[in-house]
């Protein structure tokens, strides 16, 4: 197979070679008609010479046999043979018999025809016909010929019969129609003047000519003949006619499917360069993707999915399930979501666990496509793989830093709580302190002591070393760190629980603490902790934002209500309310409206809220201020 | 007599309780307020000292202090504030602006009350020179003059020729001077001028 420029030379020579010879042969046919014609004419011609010189022949036999008849005697029927040569001869003018003295003795004219007045040719040639004896042609004069035959008798001139032509009548007699029909006959003498002529259909046109001399003794006329016919046309019959339409149509032919091949070949390339520019494309995915046909045998994958799996494609491309990639741990579910694959309808996307070669896992999202061939059949399956590692890894790095995050803003309250217990704790030490040392003052002044006075002193160390030792107890209760663990709560229990450490705050702020959550609600499914905590942030928040209000109206109220299975707790502030702007970002991660504040309260209170299904959302207080409330669920009864 | 001004009921109970161990007699206050108005013009016992909490609701202990100071009765009412962790600066401050001193609680209480003591004896003895003040005051502009020649140590006869008056007339002005000044020597009047 030629390629490159020369796969044309073949059909451009084959092309080449056809113009030649479709040019060739019209010329080739002309040649051949033409010399057929010319052939023909000259076979004509010679068979009409030979007509001619039959007839003259057969008249110079009869008119020897008179001259004979002569030479012999007197002839008595001179004149009725002389008659009847002329019936037989119709191209004969006359015939006379001349004397010896000249004279025309008997003549076969009506008239009496003077002999013609010999010209010197003539002369010449009676006188050699004298001399020889011999018949002879005369030369002819105008459209007449003589033929003249000298009879002797014993040696002696006698006289001569002469025989006079008429040539045009000779053509017209001797010249068949068919002939004359086709072709202008001419007579002509040696100097080629005309002599007579027959053009029974127009003149000749000299394109086939043929000139036959005819050598009669005495004289010499030439017969020539023109055909009528002009010379063949190049493209004079069907058949070239054909041939060359063909060749014609055959050429556009081959235009219409060099510009069909060309179409072709320039789709071909396009073709070629998407077809690269896509299995490109798909090389360059770090997207996986799997084509399957219905029965589930894998077709085809892109190097990203071989490397998801870290098998080539040569293992892959062709197999039935079970598949080399799947775990054998989750083998259930490929088998089942299989099953429906088979049944038709797929998960459009799912996340599963893939098996490497080298056996670790890999956690992926697939999203399954119908595969539709160009009739809109479907033919399979497309499916892409994504490698989600890294987003699961980074959820789970989120998750940490989620937690880590609960735990600083932990740490920061538990900071603040420190701090302000260090202030509270102040209280009933100084308190004790106060007492006892009053007490020794008196026990050392020397002086006699009502113990009444003692009793009471010491009363009151008791009870603030109580009070000293409930505040450090609800810290502790507090601080300790320990999983998320859900269990039924009761609210009432666990509210009137942080109401030292609620009460610490709101009493330094002078805020009233109005705990209404009613004792007989349901218990609710939660972790006490992470509960306690979203109560601290809250009423530490209700708290601060009371700083501005008249302290008569400072008040902190608790409250919860229960429906539909969930319990909704309020903590209403009297405080100045949210402005819009502020909402907007309200529970965004380090957004805070205080100029200490982490920004950390109300988001990780909203994720808290958020982790026992229910939600945290805030509303303006009718009487003024803000009321945050958050839902959390029912603890059901076989859980409890 | 101490005045603990603090709204803390605790507080108020143990301190008045420490005081009158060290037989100081107290008075306690919830807030200021409360205080301010008991204190009016400033109290008629030999020695007063204020003993304030500087975080309370309504008016603070500083404010308290300033309110004391536009009277014109610090000097008299010496005040000890009593400070939370984190409010030390603000007691530096008002320390700084005449306050007697401050105690950061937990604090010693026996070292309290001996400040307590101290300040006491600070206001019996800025009342005292105030009355002296007072007498020195309610002299003439003659009887001043004699005054000063007297503590001189000057005899009448001198004085009398230094101001061109009479013996009889100096010793008059003498009678008054110790009248008014409630002296009965020229030593006691030294010793109050001192």
């Amino acid at each position: 197979m030629l390629t490159g420029p020369w796969r044309w030379l073949v059909p451009v020579l084959l092309v080449l070679l056809l113009v030649s010879v479709v040019l060739w042969a019209p010329w080739q046919a002309r040649q051949m008609e033409s010399t057929e014609r010319q052939e023909q004419l000259i076979a004509d011609t010679l068979w009409v010479e030979q007509t001619i010189r039959f007839e003259l022949t057969r008249n110079e036999d009869a008119m020897a046999a008179l001259a004979a008849d002569l030479s012999g005697g007197a002839v008595p029927d001179l004149r009725a043979r002389l008659d009847a040569l002329m019936r037989n001869g119709h191209e004969l003018r006359r015939v006379l018999w001349m004397d010896a003295e000249g004279n025309v003795t008997a003549s076969t004219a009506p008239g009496s025809l003077a002999p013609p007045s010999p010209s010197p040719e003539m002369r010449a040639a009676l006188s050699l016909a004298h001399s020889s004896g011999r018949a002879m042609y005369m030369p002819p004069v105008g459209v007449h010929m003589d033929y003249y035959v000298p009879v002797r008798r014993n040696g002696i001139y006698i006289g001569g019969l002469i025989a006079t032509y008429n040539l045009g009548t000779l053509l017209e007699e001797m010249v068949p129609w068919w002939f004359a029909h086709e072709n202008q006959v001419s007579l002509t003498d040696r100097d080629e003047h005309v002599l007579a002529r027959r053009a029974a259909a127009g003149p000749g046109r000299g394109v086939y000519t043929h000139k036959h001399p005819m050598d009669l003794p005495g004289a010499t006329i030439i017969l020539a003949t023109d055909s009528v016919k002009s010379a063949p046309r190049l493209l004079p019959n069907m058949l070239v006619g054909s041939v060359v339409a063909l060749a014609v149509a055959l050429l556009a032919s081959l235009a219409a499917l060099w510009r069909h091949i060309n179409r072709r070949l320039a789709a071909e390339g396009a073709l070629r360069q998407q077809m690269a520019f896509r299995t490109a494309m798909e090389n360059s995915l770090v997207t996986g993707l799997r084509a399957r046909d219905l029965e589930g045998r894998i077709t085809y994958v892109n190097p990203a999915f071989c490397d998801i799996v870290g098998l080539p494609a040569d293992e892959i491309v062709g197999r039935a399930p079970p598949m080399p990639y799947w775990a054998p741990e989750a083998m259930s579910e490929y088998q089942q979501r299989f099953a429906g694959v088979l049944a038709g309808n797929v998960t459009p996307q799912f996340e599963t666990i893939y098996q490497r070669s080298d056996g670790s896992r890999v956690p992926v999202l697939i999203f399954e496509a119908p595969l539709v061939d160009a009739e809109g059949r479907q033919t399979g399956w497309m499916g892409s793989i994504l490698d989600i590692s890294d987003r699961k890894r980074a959820e789970e790095l989120a998750r940490q830093q989620q937690e880590k995050l609960q735990a600083s803003a932990r740490l920061a309250t538990m900071g603040e709580m420190a701090s302000m217990l260090a202030h509270e704790l102040n209280q009933p030490l100084a308190a004790i302190s106060s007492y006892t040392t009053g007490a020794l003052n008196l026990l050392d002044g020397g002086k006699p002591v009502e113990p009444n006075l003692i009793q009471r002193a010491l009363e009151q160390a008791r009870v603030q070393a109580q009070r000293a030792g409930q505040i450090i107890r609800s810290v502790h209760e507090f601080v300790k760190k320990r999983e998320p663990q859900r269990r039924p709560v009761d609210l009432f229990q666990l509210t009137e629980g942080l109401r030292t450490l609620i009460e610490l705050q709101a009493r330094r702020h002078f805020v009233v603490f109005d705990n209404a959550i009613p004792g007989g609600l349901p218990p609710v499914l939660a972790d006490r902790m992470m509960i306690e905590q979203v109560l601290l942030n809250l009423t530490r928040n209700a708290i601060d934002a009371m700083a501005d209000t008249d302290p008569a109206q400072r008040v902190l109220r608790l409250w919860a209500e229960h429906e539909d299975g969930m319990i909704t707790v309020c903590v209403a502030d009297r405080g100045t309310g949210i402005p819009a702007e502020v909402a907007e970002r309200l529970f965004s991660p380090f957004f805070s409206t205080k100029s200490e504040g982490m920004g950390m309260g109300l988001s990780v209170c909203r994720t808290a809220v958020e982790f026992h299904g229910g939600t945290l959302t805030h509303a303006p207080n009718p009487g003024g201020g803000t009321v945050f409330q958050f839902t959390l669920p029912v603890a059901n009864n076989e859980e409890a | 007599m101490l005045h603990i001004v603090d709204d803390e009921d605790v507080v108020r109970d143990s301190l008045s309780w420490l005081a009158q161990s060290r037989g100081i007699a107290a008075r306690s206050y919830a807030d200021g307020a409360g205080f301010l108005e008991a204190a009016g013009g400033g109290f008629d016992t030999e020695g007063d000292c204020v003993l304030l909490d500087v975080r309370m609701p309504g008016m603070n202990g500083v404010a308290v202090f300033d309110q004391l100071t536009v009277r014109g009765l610090a000097a008299r009412l010496p005040v000890i504030f009593l400070t939370g962790h984190g409010d030390v600066p603000m007691a530096v401050d008002a320390l700084k602006r005449g306050a007697f001193d401050f105690f950061e609680k937990p604090f010693n209480d026996n070292q309290l009350m001996d400040r307590v003591q101290e300040a006491l004896a600070q206001s019996r003895r800025a009342g005292e020179a105030a009355a002296v003040q007072a007498r020195l005051e309610s002299l003439s502009a003659r009887e001043r003059e004699v005054l000063d020649l007297i503590m001189a140590g000057k005899m009448n006869k001198v004085i009398a020729d230094e101001l061109g008056i009479s013996m009889r007339t100096v010793e008059v002005h003498r009678a008054h001077i110790f009248d008014k000044m409630q002296v009965k020597t020229a030593v006691e009047l030294a010793g109050l001028l001192k």
